[in-house]
């Protein structure tokens, strides 16, 4: 029974922390929370069912495809929904047009795709439903590999120093003569792949459905919050711990009061360290 | 101008001609029925079945003359499941169009804010929702509910319980929409009422990923059976993936959304499918000889390679054919369109047969769907449309 209950909480929380590290990227980038985040979860689901299932295409160029279809959304993400407001950055008008961004997606999906939802395929045929199946713990390897790879392009390779750069101080970076607009627009791709890895990685227990997007947003966004925004590792402690933490209500109390006592948690977490449990409090020059 | 004779000669002929072209003229008004659903959005799957029931009795009812020489014209609107919309549909097909009677919207949610505007008008209605404050024939005189009611789907599930299943603890879940949250209180309710133990009770999001510990704490209680009250495909091809990897073998019985063909693609093995019965219409499924009742296999053969029936339900189908049906023998019995006559000839309706089940009618029971005709059907045996009676029934 505990096994199940990980198992499970597990898996959602790695999904959740994969859509809080893919809002880290776009904000880190440019400042914007881009509420396409859980939109690009649900694409990558859609998109893996779609190649693999509908097209009969071999896994592994499925899941090519289905993150390079993310991150084109990602990519114009940028283009249509974020560049346009980033000169009203205090206006906060990102909100407006990237949640209308993602309305017009998930509409797009559902009118092209289907708005029942679909299934996903077994990628590797391990486990059988219990604790041990792929569907719990893949998301967990892939939000794994997430957090190394990000890890060593940041600090290993010279255009993740560059990303580094423009997210500590784009005008500095700019001064420098770094590539400022082509750099977010590398931000926003890669960003596009990692929700797609999550909607892809959890397919099985997401299925392809137009719908998850909203819900992919909204859970997606606690672990960002709790972990402090723009810090992955707080984003995959956070989006563990909901993922456990909403299971167990699951099982304690059952249905809608779980989510109640999942966001009163969130609430009073929020109230006691308002920078999120791993976030420093932001320093202001005076 | 003079006064000839020829002049009082024509006038008089005139005049004497005037009432037999005036009956003309009305004879060849055809009956204009008003049909508003969702043809369109996510809600859109049962009105293609209704569309093409209606389409056919119009297009045969016409074909053999109309109704007293009137030709049935029908006026359809798109609802997109939206109540506004539906709001909008429904005073515009009546000061507008004009029309005789009306058959929709198709779900509950718009039908609770269009049956009293249809009430205003006094027209008559057929009423295709389930929620069971859409009939009160004294606030709402023309309407009559031509689907069973909420009461009736869980009278169907109740006793199959208790009677085939022999089951005394149920664990009861539901989707967390506005329909799934009023059924779960209702049925909670009534399987109380009914001496049950109602051992978990459940409204769960239909988009949680995974309802395993739901289903653990229903397995813990110890429940017999799971009535399941949603919509959603999704959840409850969750559910059977659950108590399919839980190695549980309890049966589900609940919405006629458990036999819905999506489940069939999402769950994980066809096996998981079994031991699921959901509300099912006797006339609509197939007896223990594989057939279905006479009038229904009839039709059923006359339409087979005219009409699909293996996208949809049947019971969708005869709903659609049945409402024409019932509007056309209403005018064909009264010889008149008129509001008033079509509603009193509804309510003297005494097991009228119907191809999706029998009705009866009277100036103060307007909830019309026979209590024998809702049986429960095997979720995972559709063949064009029907299913096959769940285990236990003659």
């Amino acid at each position: 029974m505990l096994a199940a209950i990980l198992a499970a909480g597990l898996g959602v929380g790695a999904t959740y922390a994969l859509i809080g590290i893919t809002y880290n990227i776009m904000f880190s980038a440019s400042r914007v929370m881009s509420f396409t985040a859980g939109q690009l979860g649900m694409i990558g689901g859609v998109l893996g069912a779609l190649f693999i299932n509908r097209l009969g295409l071999p896994i592994p160029l499925g899941f090519i495809l289905a993150l390079a279809g993310c991150a084109l959304v990602g990519v114009v993400t940028e283009i249509i929904a974020v560049r346009p407001v980033l000169r009203a950055l205090d206006q906060h008008l990102y909100v407006l047009s990237t949640l209308g961004f993602a309305l017009m997606i998930q509409t797009f999906t559902a009118i092209e795709w289907s708005t029942e939802p679909q299934p996903f395929p077994r990628l590797l045929g391990i486990g059988n439903g219990g604790p041990l199946d792929e569907k719990f713990w893949l998301p967990l390897a892939a939000c794994a590999a997430t957090i190394i790879g990000l890890e060593l392009l940041y600090r290993r390779t010279l255009v993740g120093r560059a990303f580094l750069a423009i997210a500590e101080d784009n005008f500095a970076a700019r001064a420098l003569g770094l590539p400022e607009r082509n750099l977010r627009m590398a931000s926003f791709a890669m960003a596009g792949a990692v929700g797609g890895l999550a909607g892809f990685a959890a397919g099985e227990l997401l299925l392809a459905f137009f719908a998850n997007g909203p819900n992919l947003n909204f859970y997606g966004f606690v672990p960002v919050a709790l972990g402090g925004l723009g810090n992955n590792r707080g984003a995959v402690i956070g989006g563990l711990a909901l993922g456990i933490f909403q299971q167990a209500a699951n099982f304690l109390m059952g249905g809608v009061v779980a989510s109640v006592a999942v966001f009163a948690v969130f609430i009073v977490v929020l109230l006691a360290a308002p920078q999120g449990l791993f976030g420093a409090p932001a320093a202001r020059r005076v | 101008m003079p006064i000839t004779r020829r002049t009082v000669l024509c006038a008089t002929t005139a005049t004497l001609a005037l009432p037999a072209i005036a009956r003309r003229g009305l004879a060849e008004e055809p009956i204009r029925i008003g049909w508003l659903a969702t043809f369109t959005g996510p809600l859109a799957s049962p009105t293609i079945g209704f569309d093409r029931g209606v389409r056919y009795a119009t297009d045969q009812i016409n074909s053999r003359g109309g109704v007293n020489g009137r030709m049935i014209q029908i006026i359809s609107r798109d609802t997109q499941g939206d109540p506004s919309k539906a709001v909008n549909a429904t005073q515009e097909v009546i000061s507008r169009e004009k029309v005789h009677a009306i058959w929709g919207p198709v779900n509950s949610g718009e039908l609770l804010a269009t049956t009293p505007i249809m009430a205003r008008f006094k027209m008559p209605s057929l009423v295709a929702g389930v929620v069971n404050s859409l009939i009160d024939p004294v606030k709402y005189p023309n309407a009559f509910r031509v689907t069973p009611s909420n009461i009736q789907w869980d009278g169907a599930v109740r006793n199959y319980c208790k009677n085939i299943l022999k089951a005394k603890k149920v664990a009861i879940t539901a989707d967390a929409t506005g329909y799934g949250t009023s059924a779960h209180d209702d049925s909670v309710a009534s399987f109380k009422k009914d001496g049950f133990e109602v051992v978990y009770d459940g409204v769960i999001d239909p988009a949680q990923p995974d309802v395993t510990p739901d289903l653990l704490r229903a397995k813990n209680a110890g429940a017999e059976v799971i009535v399941s009250w949603t919509v959603s495909a999704g959840m409850a091809a969750r559910m059977m993936n659950a108590r399919g990897a839980l190695k549980w073998d309890v049966p589900i019985a609940g919405h006629p959304a458990l036999g819905t063909g999506e489940i069939g693609k999402l769950v994980n093995k066809p096996e998981y499918w079994e031991k699921v019965y959901q509300v099912g219409y006797r006339n609509c499924s197939y007896g223990p000889d594989g057939k279905l009742p006479k009038a229904d296999q009839d039709f059923v053969d006359s339409v087979r390679g005219k009409i699909p029936l293996n996208d949809t339900s049947l019971w969708w189908v005869a709903s659609g054919v049945d409402s024409i049906r019932l509007i056309a023998e209403a005018v064909e019995k009264t010889g008149s369109s008129d509001s008033a006559k079509i509603i009193g000839y509804w309510n003297t309706l005494n097991m009228w047969p119907g191809l999706y089940g029998h009705y009866s009618f009277t100036p103060r029971q307007h909830n019309g769907f026979l209590d024998s005709d809702v049986v429960m059907s095997k979720a995972n045996s559709q063949r064009d449309g029907a299913f096959d009676l769940a285990p236990g029934y003659a």
